[in-house]
C-alpha cells in the first residue's frame, strides 16, 4: 500500500467512530541491501524489503494493538476488529486508564540529506572496495576474514486521532569488517566492529577508509595472539570513542528509559537504579560527566523528524556535570511520571512493533582537553579500543566488559599490546572514576539495540571523545 | 469458512502451493524459496495490569537464486505470485552481480523427513480474553499476599514452507506458548515461575504463581556473597544460560572451522573422541525429540538429525548447514539457521543434555554451602574458546547450608566455563523444557530439554548492590 494512500486516515477515522479515546495508524516500508566477502570471495549479494502496517487504539482505557502485511479491505476490517479485541481484554485489568502527556498536532515531511545515494552505488564497486579490505585484513595468522557493506531505507508514515500526519524517509549505511586470527599455542584473537553506521549515504562508507581500517585491525589481532598478559592491577584506563559508545549505551542510555522506572520491561530487561526521586541529586559519575539524549544530531542513527508517537525530535540532558537529571520517555511514560514531554523516544522497529520507549543518540558530552593532553597524564596504564563481551545485572548497576585489544600507555605513549582484560564494576563507581574527557567526538551508530517482547532491534547513536578513568580494577585470563 | 471452522493456520496450500508455483516459472539456475509465517500474539502486563496487547501476522519470503556458483539472495514479505516472480528477479540479478564461491554445496536435495510435532490447534486459535484470563489468576494470586506481578503470555503459531529447483518441497506449522510471571515485593524481593510448551494446555497459571510467589516471599533482607568459588544449585533456567553459549560458541561447523569452538585441537583438527569436560556430562541435538519445540527440516529444506555432541564428557560432533558441511567433507545434519538471526555454518538450537532423577530437595539438600541459582540476566561469553558464561543472576538467588535455604542474596555475577563447570556435575535433576534469558523474547532461537543440577564448583566474582 502506497504510503500516500488515504487508508492510514481511514482506519483512524475508523478507530475513533468505534470509540478510541486514540488511534493511530502508522505504514512503514523498509528495503536494504547487503553485500558481504569472506575469505577472499563473495559470500552473499542480499536484498531485503518489507512493508505493512501497524494500527494501535486507546479504548476502554487501555492500548491495543495489531499489525499485518495484508492489504485489502478484509486485511484492514481485521485489523481494526483485533486491535479492538486487544484492548477490551487488556481493559478488564487496568484499574487506571492510559494517558498521554499532551502535543501539538505535527504535519511536514523529514528526510535524511545524503551526498550520494547508497542505493546507486554500483554493485561492482562495492565488491571491489570489500575485496581490498577482505586482503588488507589476511595477515599471517587470519583464520577467517569478512567484510561487509550495506544500504538501508525505511520510508513511513505515521497519523494519528489527534490530527498528526508526519512522514519520513530515512537512509543509512554501514560497513563491518572482522578478523580472527589463530596459531597454535594461543587463543585465537578477534578484532572487528559491526557498529559503523550512520545516516548518510555512501560518502560515509568514503570517510571510514575501510582499507585501512582493516589494516588496523590484522595488525591488532596478529600482535594480540602473541601479546603478554595484562598484569592484574587497578589500572588508568583510556577508552577509545568506539569503546565509551558501548559504556554510555549500556550504563545510561538503558537505566533512563522511562518504561523502565514504571515496571514495563521488569520481567526480560529489568528496571533501573535511577529513580524519580533521585533526579538532581543522584552523583552518577564524576562532574567531568555529562550525557545528553539528542534525536537532532546529524548523521545520528538515532535522529529522526518524529518519534513513533508523532512527538517532534527534540534534546534533553540526561546526566549534568555527574548527577542524574533526565530520562527518555515516550507520551505514555512522560504522562506516567507526571512530566512533560521532553524528549520523544517511542520507537517501533518496524510496522509490526507496538512502540516503545528507545535510545535516540545518547552521547557522552566531550570535554576540553585534546586526546593528546588526556594520553599525556597517563604515567602506566591502557589504552582499550573496542568492546568484545559485556553483560549488566537488570538494575545496570554490575557490569563486566572484556575487551578485543589493548595498548600500553607509559608516560602518555602507545606501546605494545597486552591481553585477557576484562573489569567489573558498578555504574556509578566506574563513572566516578573518570577525571578527564577529550575534545575529539565522534558519532557511532548501533543498528540493533535489542528490546522488548517480542524482541525489537532498534537503530540507535551514541557520540563519545576518547576519557580516562583512574584505577579501575581489571581482571586478567588467559 | 463458518465460524466453526474459522482457524488462523493459513495450511500447506496457501504456503507451499505458491511457492512451488513461482518455482516451475524460474528460468535457469538453482532457485529456493524459503517462507516463514509469524503470528504472534503477545500480553504484557506489570504492576498486575496488562500495559500492551498486540498481534502481528508477518510472512517472511527470502529467495535464494544461484547462477553459475554465484548466489543472490532476496527476500520480502508477500506470497502473492507477482511478488514472487519479483523477489526471484532480485535474487538472481543479485546473484548476476555477485562472483562464484569455489565452495558453493549446492541446493538440498528431497528427502523425507519427521512428521511435525509440535503443533496444537487451540493453541493456534487462541483468543485476547484467554490470554488475559491467566495472567489474571496470576495476578490474583500475588495481589492477594500483597505482592505484584509483571510478565508475558506469548503464543506464536509458526508456518514454513521450504521449496527447490531439485525437487525439495516441505510444509510445517509450529504452535508455541509461553506464561511467564515475575512476583515482586515491596521489600525488594522478587521470584520467577514459567511454563513454557507447544500448547496452552499444558500451562498451569496457578503453579507458575505458586512457584514465583514462594521465591519472593523468602526473598528479603538479602546478604552479599564475598567472590569466591561455591557449590552450586542451577535451576533449569540457569543451565540453559549455559548451553546457550556452548552452542553459540562451539557446536557448529563455522566456529570449529573459525578454531573458535572448544572443539576445536590446535590446527584446526577437531577434537572428537577426546575428553573436554567431566563424565557426567552428555548433551546432544534432537529436534525430533517430542518433548521440544522443532520444525522437522532446516530453511534449505534438510531434515533435522539427532547430533551427538558430547558424550559422556567426550566431544563427539557438532552440526553443520550445506556449507559448513562441505567444508569438512560431510553431510548437512539439517542445521541451518535462520539468516536473518545468525550467520551461516551451522545452528544447535534444539539441545538436550543428559538428566537425572534428583528432586529439588535432593539437589539442594546436597549442598555444604552454596549458592541456588534460578536464573541469569544479560549472559555473555568473554573467552568463547572455552566457552566461558558471564552473567548476574536475579529473581530468586539463595545461600544453601547444610542443606537448606538460609538466606536470600544480592544478585551475583557468575564467570565461568562450562567445561569446568561440568567438570563438577554431582546430581541432576529430570530435564524440563526452558529457554535461556535472551532466546526467551526472541534474540535467539535455542530451546533446551535440560535438568536442575548440583555442581561442585561455581565461581562467584561479584555482586549487584543490595
Amino acid at each position: 500500500m502506497p504510503l500516500g494512500d488515504g487508508r492510514l486516515a481511514d482506519l483512524v477515522h475508523v478507530g475513533a467512530k468505534r470509540g478510541a479515546t486514540y488511534a493511530d495508524a502508522r505504514a512503514v516500508e523498509r528495503e536494504n541491501e547487503t553485500i558481504s566477502v569472506r575469505d577472499g570471495g563473495v559470500e552473499a549479494v542480499t536484498r531485503a524489503s518489507d512493508r505493512g502496517i501497524g494500527f494501535r487504539v486507546i479504548h476502554k482505557g487501555a492500548w491495543g494493538f495489531a499489525a499485518t502485511d495484508r492489504t485489502g479491505e478484509d486485511a484492514m476490517k481485521a485489523l481494526v476488529d483485533e486491535a479492538f479485541r486487544r484492548a477490551d481484554a487488556a481493559a478488564s485489568t487496568r484499574t487506571k486508564p492510559v494517558t498521554l502527556a499532551p502535543i501539538a498536532p505535527q504535519t511536514g515531511e523529514y528526510r535524511t540529506k545524503l551526498a550520494r545515494d547508497p542505493f546507486s552505488v554500483p554493485a561492482r564497486e562495492r565488491i571491489a572496495l570489500l575485496l581490498e579490505a577482505d586482503g588488507a585484513l589476511n595477515g599471517p595468522n587470519a583464520r577467517s576474514r569478512r567484510a561487509s557493506v550495506a544500504a538501508y531505507r525505511t520510508r513511513k508514515r505515521l497519523v494519528t486521532s489527534e490530527g498528526t500526519d508526519v512522514s519520513q524517509e530515512i537512509v543509512e549505511s554501514g560497513a563491518g569488517v572482522a578478523v580472527t586470527a589463530a596459531k597454535a599455542g594461543a587463543k585465537p584473537a578477534q578484532r572487528y566492529d559491526s557498529r559503523l553506521t550512520r545516516q548518510a549515504g555512501w560518502e560515509f562508507i568514503e570517510e571510514l577508509d575501510l582499507v585501512a581500517r582493516a589494516r588496523r585491525y590484522r595488525d591488532d589481532a596478529e600482535a594480540t595472539l602473541d601479546a603478554p598478559l595484562a598484569p592484574e592491577r587497578p589500572t588508568t584506563l583510556v577508552f577509545a570513542p568506539e569503546f565509551l559508545a558501548l559504556l554510555v549505551h549500556e550504563s545510561c542510555g538503558h537505566p533512563t528509559e522511562a518504561d523502565r522506572v514504571l515496571e514495563y520491561e521488569v520481567a526480560f530487561a529489568g528496571t533501573t537504579f535511577m529513580w524519580p526521586k533521585d533526579r538532581g541529586t543522584l552523583t552518577y559519575g564524576s562532574p567531568h560527566v555529562s550525557m545528553t539524549a539528542d534525536a537532532t544530531v546529524p548523521g545520528g542513527m538515532g535522529t529522526f523528524g518524529w518519534d513513533d508517537d508523532g512527538v517532534p525530535a527534540m534534546r534533553t540532558k540526561l546526566v549534568d556535570k555527574g548527577k542524574f537529571v533526565g530520562y527518555l520517555t515516550s507520551r505514555e511514560t512522560a504522562a506516567g511520571l507526571g512530566l512533560p514531554v521532553a524528549i520523544g523516544s517511542a520507537r517501533a522497529e518496524g510496522w509490526q512493533h507496538f512502540p516503545i520507549v528507545r535510545m535516540v543518540n545518547v552521547s557522552l558530552d566531550p570535554g576540553t582537553q585534546s586526546y593528546a593532553q588526556l594520553l599525556s597524564g597517563v604515567g602506566d596504564g591502557l589504552l582499550l579500543e573496542a568492546p568484545a563481551s559485556y553483560s549488566l545485572d537488570d538494575k545496570r548497576q554490575n557490569f563486566h566488559f572484556s575487551t578485543q585489544a589493548a595498548r600500553v600507555i607509559r608516560n602518555g605513549q602507545l606501546e605494545g599490546y597486552v591481553r585477557g582484560v576484562a573489569f567489573q564494576s558498578l555504574t556509578p563507581a566506574f563513572w566516578g572514576r573518570c577525571d578527564g574527557v577529550a575534545d575529539d567526538w565522534e558519532l557511532h551508530g548501533f543498528l540493533s539495540c535489542a528490546k522488548g517482547e517480542p524482541l525489537q532491534l532498534m537503530r540507535v547513536g551514541h557520540g563519545a571523545a576518547h576519557a580516562r578513568f583512574r584505577d579501575v580494577p581489571i581482571e586478567v585470563t588467559a | 469458512m463458518s465460524i466453526a471452522q474459522r482457524t488462523n493456520v493459513l495450511g500447506r496450500e496457501a504456503m507451499l502451493g505458491p511457492l512451488e508455483s513461482a518455482l516451475r516459472d524460474a528460468k535457469g539456475g538453482e532457485v529456493e524459496l524459503w517462507a516463514h509465517r509469524r503470528r504472534s500474539a503477545i500480553t504484557r502486563y506489570a504492576k498486575n495490569e496488562v500495559h500492551q496487547n498486540a498481534l502481528a501476522d508477518e510472512t517472511f519470503v527470502q529467495a535464494r537464486v544461484v547462477v553459475r556458483n554465484a548466489v543472490g539472495v532476496a527476500s520480502a514479505n508477500a506470497l502473492e505470485s507477482g511478488d514472487l516472480r519479483t523477489l526471484i528477479g532480485a535474487a538472481r540479478a543479485a546473484a548476476e552481480l555477485s562472483v562464484p564461491n569455489a565452495d558453493w554445496p549446492g541446493l538440498a536435495a528431497p528427502a523425507r523427513n519427521g512428521e511435525p510435532r509440535s503443533f496444537d490447534q487451540r493453541t493456534a486459535d487462541v483468543d485476547p480474553a484467554y490470554q488475559v484470563a491467566q495472567i489474571q489468576t496470576i495476578a490474583g494470586l500475588a495481589r492477594a499476599r500483597g505482592m505484584r506481578t509483571a510478565g508475558t503470555h506469548q503464543v506464536e503459531l509458526v508456518e514454513e514452507a521450504v521449496a527447490n529447483t531439485n525437487g525439495v518441497a516441505q510444509y510445517a506449522p509450529l504452535t508455541w506458548a509461553y506464561l511467564r510471571a515475575l512476583v515482586l515485593t515491596d521489600q525488594g524481593g522478587s521470584g520467577w515461575g514459567e511454563d513454557l510448551a507447544s500448547s496452552i494446555s499444558a500451562h498451569d497459571p496457578v503453579a507458575i504463581a505458586g512457584r514465583a510467589i514462594e521465591k519472593a516471599a523468602r526473598d528479603h533482607d538479602r546478604a552479599q556473597l564475598a567472590p569466591g568459588d561455591y557449590e552450586a544449585v542451577f535451576e533449569e533456567l540457569a543451565m540453559a544460560e549455559v548451553l546457550r553459549f556452548m552452542s553459540l560458541t562451539g557446536l557448529t561447523g563455522q566456529t570449529l572451522k573459525d578454531g573458535r569452538s572448544f572443539m576445536a585441537g590446535d590446527a584446526g583438527r577437531p577434537r572428537f573422541g577426546e575428553p573436554v569436560t567431566g563424565p557426567q556430562f552428555s548433551l546432544w541435538e534432537d529436534a525430533l525429540d517430542p518433548r521440544t519445540l522443532a520444525l522437522p527440516f532446516d530453511p534449505e529444506g534438510t531434515p533435522k538429525r539427532r547430533i551427538g555432541l558430547v558424550e559422556h564428557g567426550v566431544a563427539r560432533g557438532v552440526v553443520h548447514d550445506r556449507q559448513s558441511a562441505k567444508w569438512f567433507g560431510t553431510e548437512s545434519t539439517g542445521h541451518a539457521a535462520d539468516p536473518r538471526r545468525y550467520a551461516p555454518g551451522g545452528h544447535a538450537g534444539n539441545l538436550t543434555m543428559g538428566d537425572g532423577t534428583a528432586t529439588r530437595e535432593q539437589l539442594i539438600g546436597a549442598v555444604t554451602r552454596g549458592v541456588l541459582i534460578t536464573r541469569f540476566h544479560y549472559t555473555n561469553t568473554p573467552d568463547p574458546k572455552r566457552a566461558t558464561m558471564t552473567g548476574t543472576t536475579r529473581d530468586g538467588t539463595f545461600l544453601i547450608e547444610n542443606g537448606e535455604i538460609t538466606r536470600a542474596l544480592a544478585n551475583v555475577r557468575y564467570r565461568m566455563s562450562a567445561l569446568d563447570l561440568f567438570r563438577g556435575l554431582e546430581l541432576m535433576g529430570p530435564a524440563r523444557l526452558v529457554r535461556d534469558w535472551w532466546s526467551s523474547n526472541g534474540m535467539g532461537s535455542i530451546v533446551c530439554l535440560c535438568p536442575a543440577v548440583k555442581v561442585a564448583r561455581a565461581t562467584i566474582t561479584g555482586s549487584s548492590p543490595i
